[in-house]
């Protein structure tokens, strides 16, 4: 005998359901684009702030993010959740922005101009304009930083991952994480130096 | 730079990083990292500062070079705040353009047999899996994980193995036992699938669904 047992609820959808993470990416890896289009919703802003803040432009921003996730798509079956979906994620699209910013041209020397360096979009007129002059500077030093030290201060003090998180984006320890965020302070404390 | 390329790891020295001897009771300063009058180490400072709830540290609270050294972020601080609540930025078009592309990737997975007499019809395993998953999830407090499909014997038998995330707020036999009914009728009903097995395990466990009676509702 079969029953017809369909629960008398409204199906809510897949976003209405606060689903773990982990669920939706399982579902994905076998070709769900619903569970994945939640993932997208989940984790996109995110993302975009993080990629905003590495390459200092909001179309490459977008392109970045684009990128990174339809790369996921491609590799959830391979994925073997040892790590958490947004370390993950977070990792491809780190990567992603590693890559990009590598194919740019190189920056100029900073005593050939008289401005900080003009390769990022954070230095064109109109944004600064929004900015006060605090957290243009705050860009300014960013963009001049380390790139280890830089990206362990963005996941650290924008997006607000763990030292746990960020190391397994970085796959490096948590020492290493504390110290280049140490270091990342120091440096960024003397460059906002002038607006104490 | 790509961090997964280990010939290309940001500019640090080997080992920069390691346990190194130093004051402030035995723990191993940073590069860079500074001693302050009081003993304490700047880097350890500024991040009790930053990560743990004020005023958990009565040393922190009174020491002057402490506070010092915390008020000398401030600036810094403030930044990062505004830099935290910039404009945010839309989703919509991006996430459009990303489930586009996705939706042009087509997987099919296997081809199935449907219960027909003369066998020439098949369906996808991946288009079968979704609406199976769906007939589990209208099970309140259950959640599909993973759903395959197999050909079992020679015939059109097929046997369906799902992995299941329940709520424990109702009895988990019965809720299976909803899932299983569900999944079989709308594989031969709606699939019209020759179904062998519904093999069901629950792998994960999800919090109750606020927005239903506890036990899941009627069933």
């Amino acid at each position: 005998m079969i029953e017809h047992v369909a629960s008398s609820s409204p199906d809510r959808g897949l976003l209405g359901r606060d689903l773990p993470d982990r669920l939706l990416a399982v579902r994905a890896a076998e070709g769900d684009e619903d569970s994945f289009a939640v993932l997208v919703q989940r984790h996109g802003r995110s993302l975009l702030a993080l990629a905003r803040c590495m390459l200092g432009n909001p179309q490459d921003a977008e392109d970045a993010v684009q990128d990174a996730f339809v790369s996921a798509w491609r590799r959830l079956p391979e994925y073997r959740h040892s790590a958490e979906f947004r370390t993950w994620i977070y990792r491809i699209t780190v990567n992603r922005c590693l890559t990009m910013r590598r194919r740019r041209p190189p920056p100029l020397p900073l005593d050939a101009v008289g401005e900080p360096a003009a390769e990022d979009a954070w230095s064109q007129p109109a944004r600064s304009a929004e900015h006060d002059a605090a957290t243009t500077a705050l860009s300014h030093a960013l963009a001049e930083m380390d790139a280890g030290q830089r990206l362990c201060w963005i996941l650290r003090e924008v997006q607000g991952l763990s030292y746990k998180e960020i190391a397994h984006v970085t796959r490096t320890s948590e020492q290493t994480v504390r110290g280049r965020l140490f270091r990342a302070r120091r440096s960024l404390q003397e460059a906002m130096d002038p607006w104490r | 730079m790509a961090l997964d390329d280990p010939h290309a790891r940001p500019t640090e020295p080997p080992g920069a990083d390691g346990p190194r001897t130093g004051p402030a009771a035995g723990i191993p300063p940073f590069p860079g990292d500074e001693v302050l009058p009081c003993g304490r180490l700047l880097s350890r400072v500024w991040e009790q500062a930053l990560d743990a709830a004020p005023a958990t540290d009565p040393h922190t609270v009174s020491c002057p070079h402490c506070r010092e050294a915390v008020e000398g972020l401030a600036t810094l601080n403030a930044a990062a705040r505004a830099l935290r609540a910039e404009a945010p930025v839309g989703l919509h078009a991006l996430a459009d353009r990303v489930m586009n592309i996705v939706s042009a990737e087509v997987r099919l997975g296997r081809l199935l047999p449907l219960a027909d007499p003369v066998r020439d019809l098949r369906i996808s395993e991946n288009a079968a899996a979704k609406v199976l998953r769906q007939a589990a999830d209208t099970v309140p407090g259950a959640t599909a994980a993973t759903c395959r499909l197999l050909p079992e014997g020679d015939g059109t038998g097929v046997r369906v193995t799902m992995t299941l995330a329940a709520a424990l707020d109702g009895p988990l036999p019965d809720r299976v036992h909803q899932v299983r009914r569900s999944v079989f009728h709308s594989a031969v009903q709606d699939l019209g699938l020759d179904v062998t097995a519904v093999d069901i395990t629950v792998v994960d466990l999800l919090e109750p669904d606020p927005l239903l009676p506890p036990g899941g509702g009627p069933s």
